[in-house]
């Protein structure tokens, strides 16, 4: 069984009326217009747009932002291409996100839609969730440190009461970015939980009546009805914690530093150790310059994505 | 009296100015200058309290102090911040690691002529401070605070183990029988610990015993000379602690020990004497010892944090700055400030002083950090690279101790690695 609804032709009608009656911008409505949105302009110029072409500058230079700098043109990328330490980062970065973004998102959903349903004591649970999202990343760093601990900490030690054996956690190798993963979840699928509620509870009750007139069942209802609502927010939620997977740092710095042997280096903690414990400014702005184009391949892919599937999510 | 003396030789592309005395600044002439201290509640206080003093004697001086960031370690991320927009104060605290980068920055101020028209309180400061403050044939500060690696130990935990407190002339095989005797894995102690986060405070507690087993940072040309032999059988050292004995605790991200130390779960602790403050506080029952030594070479490293001074092309600042920090560091302002706060006296002079009798009182074993100073004989290399290298040998340490390289092998690349940093 077909369950359709087309919105479209009704949008459609309304564009074109509206085109119609349209006016021409006058002098006064222009600045009107620029009255309200200068401010805001002015400052995304000042604080983003004028710091990343000057970071840009920067990574054409050899400077440590102390002794004078020198021009070296892009031979900062060059180096960068072919950067055994770089790749390695990349490919901790991509571990990362594929591991925490696809959990994060579906996790979310799963949550959510288990807390979107009548139960007792829904808004403790709900609060339970929200709250390590609410926690600074360092905070939470901080108190995974002492968890984690290989000798002293929690999960060891009930682990020891559950006669399992004992793990190295963020000190194997093997095992540090998994641990980060999972921290990382504990701190933020409360972002993708409360996204997801909102999503669930402004699907129209009147679509999910009308489908179970229409003879469907639950699992038909959610596959049919429920997900394709979702679709939005979904590209939206995965952007959003991809870019998130790339920008890793803050959960790095407080708990391994980048340890055990640079296996929890990630691309921005790279960054950071380049520009402010080797001072290679100029070598870690264009660090900057190709997590920057990353971030973009990968938003516009998700956008175009969403486009071609008619899930508009921006 | 006038002082003559210019910059011209200051550095790549420096302002040059020329130095005069506080001396040469006409009665009624005021001068503003800024302070970044790096300190923070009651030190921060205290040096606000004596640079109202200074100002008081110094009619139309007016000294802008704060801490210039929220940690120490910030202070540098602050400067660079302020080179970039001309807004660097006349004083900043500094770590010693910082000086040569801070040095070459084309924006500090030389006081060596200022120093040498008047060198008796210069040549107070010990040699391994006077160094850190070198860069090249220039002086870009004064100590600031003083500090030395020595082993503090748990004396509840070496008398529970059946060891009695270590004698001044032990050896490193003593403390490697120490701690594994101290290390209990049942009761979650670590017999000692050692940090592979990777930065300097990884890189710097390698260097005593490199420096015992008759090994240098650098070579005379400034190349790496770590990896020599003498380098290699220090790190090798601490791999058979730490895989063979497994007795220390290996400290991921160097944040953890100190603490862990406090709580009794390591035994031994590699510190200085800024940590006694808090041991003081815990009432712990502790004991303090000059390094474990090589053939009765009980060598340590030395840390010196520096006031240094900045360059605004303007001789009265300079005058004032200068004269200032030359105050603050003078034996009586040192007593009242560094003494007082738990820290070292700049100088051995210092410790013929009532206010030094009752720091020891206060602080049981700073007596041996103070007699310690003695055994800091080299200072850390003073070049722009270093801190570069610093990472490169920090990481090959971490390798090592963690088991995943050979000594030779990772300082061998280590040093090739830090080799690009320390040719400019």
């Amino acid at each position: 069984m077909a369950i359709t609804f087309s919105t479209g032709d009704l949008a459609q009608a309304t564009k074109t009326s509206r085109q119609g009656k349209e006016a021409r911008p006058t002098l006064r409505s222009t600045l009107t217009g620029w009255a309200f949105c200068g401010p805001a302009t002015l400052v995304i110029l000042g604080l983003s747009v004028f710091p990343a072409g000057w970071a840009f500058v920067l990574s054409l230079q050899k400077n440590d932002l102390i002794t004078p700098s020198v021009n070296v043109g892009f031979s900062n990328y060059q180096t960068l291409a072919q950067d055994p330490d770089m790749f390695a980062a990349a490919w901790h970065t991509l571990f990362y996100a594929l591991m925490y973004v696809p959990t994060s998102v579906l996790g979310g959903l799963l949550l959510a839609i288990a807390l979107n349903r009548p139960i007792r004591f829904q808004w403790f649970y709900r609060t339970c969730i929200f709250v390590p999202f609410v926690a600074s990343a360092a905070a939470t760093g901080i108190l995974a440190n002492f968890v984690f601990d290989e000798k002293f900490g929690a999960a060891n030690n009930l682990l020891r009461l559950l006669h399992l054996p004992q793990q190295g956690f963020l000190t194997d190798t093997h095992q540090a970015m998994m641990v980060i993963v999972i921290i990382s979840l504990w701190g933020s699928i409360g972002f993708c939980v409360l996204t997801y509620l909102a999503a669930l509870q402004d699907i129209s009750q009147d679509i999910v009546d009308a489908a179970l007139v229409d003879g469907a069942n639950k699992w038909q209802v959610f596959r049919h009805v429920t997900l394709p609502e979702l679709g939005p927010v979904t590209v939206f939620t995965t952007v959003w914690q991809m870019i998130a997977a790339i920008q890793l740092f803050d959960l790095v710095f407080t708990t391994t530093k980048g340890q055990p042997l640079n296996s929890t280096v990630t691309l921005v903690f790279y960054l950071y150790r380049m520009a402010f414990m080797e001072f290679k400014a100029g070598y870690a702005s264009a660090i900057a310059y190709v997590i920057f184009a990353i971030t973009m391949v990968l938003t516009l892919f998700m956008v175009w994505y969403g486009k071609k599937t008619k899930v508009e999510a921006f | 009296m006038l002082t003559s003396a210019c910059g011209e030789s200051s550095g790549p592309a420096g302002p040059s100015t020329k130095v005069v005395t506080i001396d040469d600044i006409k009665p009624g002439t005021t001068v503003d200058i800024t302070w970044w201290h790096g300190q923070t509640s009651d030190a921060a206080r205290l040096l606000g309290r004596l640079a109202r003093e200074y100002e008081k004697a110094h009619p139309g001086v007016t000294i802008k102090d704060s801490a210039g960031a929220s940690t120490t370690d910030e202070l540098l991320t602050k400067l660079q911040a302020g080179f970039a927009s001309d807004t660097y104060p006349d004083i900043s605290y500094a770590y010693g690691s910082w000086v040569a980068k801070l040095g070459s920055s084309g924006r500090s101020l030389d006081i060596s002529p200022l120093i040498n028209a008047a060198p008796e309180a210069w040549a107070e400061f010990p040699e391994a401070a006077r160094q850190t403050a070198t860069v090249g044939d220039r002086i870009v500060g004064m100590p600031a605070v003083n500090g030395n690696l020595a082993v503090i130990y748990n004396r509840t935990l070496l008398k529970k183990a059946g060891l009695a407190d270590p004698s001044p002339d032990w050896t490193w095989d003593d403390f490697r029988a120490y701690a594994k005797k101290l290390n209990d894995p049942a009761h979650k102690i670590s017999g000692t610990a050692y940090s592979v986060a990777g930065n300097e405070d990884t890189t710097w507690h390698l260097w005593p015993q490199l420096w015992q087993n008759g090994g240098e940072v650098l070579d005379t040309s400034g190349m790496p000379a770590f990896n020599s032999d003498a380098g290699v059988e220090a790190l090798e050292f601490w791999r058979s602690m730490a895989q063979d004995d497994k007795s220390v605790y290996l400290d991921q991200n160097g944040e953890k020990y100190g603490q862990m130390f406090n709580a009794g779960s390591i035994a031994m602790q590699i510190t200085g004497p800024w940590v006694l403050y808090d041991l003081k506080k815990l009432k712990m029952d502790y004991g303090v010892q000059v390094l474990p030594g090589t053939d009765g070479d009980h060598q340590t490293v030395g840390g010196f944090d520096m006031w240094t001074l900045f360059d605004h092309s303007d001789t009265n600042k300079a005058a004032v700055a200068y004269d200032f920090v030359k105050w603050l560091t003078a034996p009586e302002q040192d007593v009242r400030w560094n003494v007082a706060n738990g820290n070292l006296p700049l100088r051995s002079s210092a410790g013929n002083t009532p206010e030094f009798a009752q720091y020891v009182a206060d602080f049981p074993g700073a007596d041996v950090f103070f007699a310690n100073m003695g055994n800091a004989k080299k200072p850390r290399p003073t070049v722009p690279g270093y801190q570069a290298m610093s990472v490169e040998v920090g990481k090959a340490i971490s390798e090592v101790l963690l088991g995943a390289k050979d000594a030779r092998t990772a300082l061998d690349e280590a040093a090739k690695a830090s080799e690009a940093e320390l040719v400019n």
